[in-house]
């Protein structure tokens, strides 16, 4: 690498990191309690345990919970249903209207049911009363600060400044190594030293993980706006059809169970874990919408929706999803790191505190930085490897 | 002595591909051995972390 290439990466690689660090530093600190998000959440559940019950008792017929739910709130609207596959319960998630949910999508309350049994075993309040939990608040922080939209999209562009110091960092690598063998630490002159190498060190033994992680959590903070594309288009084309018709009306509404099993039937191999109600700006006016998933490690990650006539209760369509909205199913769980049992939870929470301290030493270097802006690559490179500075300019003449 | 480009990113090159087999293996596998050969390949870097950290050049006083 010639001395002037050098410095240019040099330079991308310092205020790339730089403007992003901060906030890296929040999202590598909210990010830890998050892998375990899971765990945590089982440990902090104070909700009374599920009824004791043959493990192949069937389910409740869903159209029994969404009438009880209609009872219980003859005045709202139902928003959706959720099935969950590790736990037999059932949640119904209703709002006042729909116009009232779309305004804003905390207005929603949900009741959780045993799915065996169709008991209530909790309600919540309306979200917008709820205390935030602690889960919710390190989300907050490490997907948006509490910006909504813009937050995603400002984090994404801070993810996207990381991946850029990674790549930045693998070219001013290669110069800083030409003297000394790799791994190696020298804690017998400087501080200064001493954390350039664990910078350098720890920034290239784990830098596939780090690219992998900072990519993908950069596509997962575009995924609002992919699913706005989506629903602008594919979506928008797929109901064209129905151009005209209204949303129809509880009596109008054919049996959710029936919605169910004609997916169901539709998609064999595969596990319906939601149905959104006709209305929701998350589905369709006019169709059920269910979520279906493979049952396979990776498959489990690949949503189908399954539209079904919400009037006449047929089937209207296995929708195939497009590419981006793939490649987003596939990048949560390499960002999430939940795909390989409790010790990959583990390794990614120890990967997460080693990037914190190539975070923090990259900021040190910077803070301890002892000359003008201009020489200060060159003094990096002199300092950590006196004769080969020699060369570097040597090489640039030749 | 002064290393070149082969030299410099022999090791961190296979420890990258390492790291992509092991992100990859518990995606792909299904389970059981691919999980574990996934956390050893992935454990493998944050050794050679606490490996450099234990022979880093310590200064001469605190030396045995």
């Amino acid at each position: 690498m010639t001395r002037s290439a050098f410095r240019k990466w040099f330079w991308v690689h310092k205020w790339s990191s730089l403007v992003c660090t901060a906030f890296l530093l929040v999202i590598c600190v909210t990010g830890l309690p998050l892998i375990f998000g899971e765990e945590i959440e089982h440990l902090l559940d104070t909700d009374p345990p599920y009824a004791s019950l043959p493990a192949d008792t069937p389910n409740a017929n869903l159209d029994g919970i969404v009438a009880k739910s209609r009872q219980m709130y003859p005045n709202e609207i139902i928003v959706s249903t959720f099935m969950d596959d590790d736990e037999p319960k059932v949640v119904v998630t209703m709002a006042p209207s729909w116009e009232a949910f779309k305004a804003n999508r905390k207005v929603a309350h949900w009741i959780k049911y045993d799915a065996r049994t169709a008991q209530v075993i909790r309600q919540s309040k309306p979200l917008t009363e709820e205390s935030p939990t602690f889960l919710g608040l390190m989300l907050t922080l490490h997907r948006d600060m509490f910006a909504g939209l813009p937050g995603e999209l400002f984090l994404g562009a801070m993810g996207f400044l990381f991946v850029a110091a990674i790549v930045s960092g693998i070219a001013v690598y290669g110069p800083f190594m030409r003297k000394l063998d790799f791994a190696t630490v020298r804690a017998d002159r400087s501080p200064r030293l001493k954390w350039l190498d664990l910078h350098n060190m720890i920034g290239v033994v784990t830098l596939a993980w780090a690219l992998v992680v900072g990519a993908t959590g950069v596509i997962n903070e575009l995924s609002k706006p992919m699913f706005m594309l989506w629903q602008n288009t594919d979506v928008k084309a797929m109901l064209e059809p129905f151009k005209g018709q209204t949303t129809p009306t509880v009596p109008e509404m054919s049996s959710v169970q029936q919605a169910l099993e004609t997916a169901q039937a539709a998609v064999p191999n595969m596990r319906i874990t939601s149905v959104v109600f006709p209305g929701s700006q998350f589905g369709s006016p006019f169709h059920y919408l269910l979520w279906a998933k493979g049952k396979e490690p990776l498959t489990s990650r690949l949503f189908s929706p399954v539209m079904v006539d919400a009037r006449t209760g047929k089937l209207q369509a296995v929708v195939e999803m497009p590419w981006y909205l793939r490649a987003l199913e596939v990048s949560r769980p390499l960002h999430f790191g939940d795909y390989g049992g409790m010790p990959l939870k583990i390794i990614w929470a120890l990967l997460d505190l080693v990037t914190i301290l190539v975070l923090g030493s990259g900021l040190y270097l910077w803070l301890s930085r002892r000359t003008s802006p201009a020489a200060e690559a060159d003094t990096e490179l002199v300092e950590s490897n006196a004769g080969a500075a020699l060369a570097v300019s040597r090489e640039a003449a030749e | 002595m002064r290393f070149g480009f082969s030299q410099i990113w022999r090791w961190p090159a296979a420890l990258a591909v390492l790291m992509a087999f092991g992100l990859l293996s518990a995606l792909l596998g299904q389970g059981g051995v691919w999980w574990v050969l996934s956390w050893i390949a992935l454990a493998v870097p944050l050794l050679v972390i606490a490996a450099a950290w234990q022979k880093r050049r310590r200064p001469v006083e605190s030396r045995s």
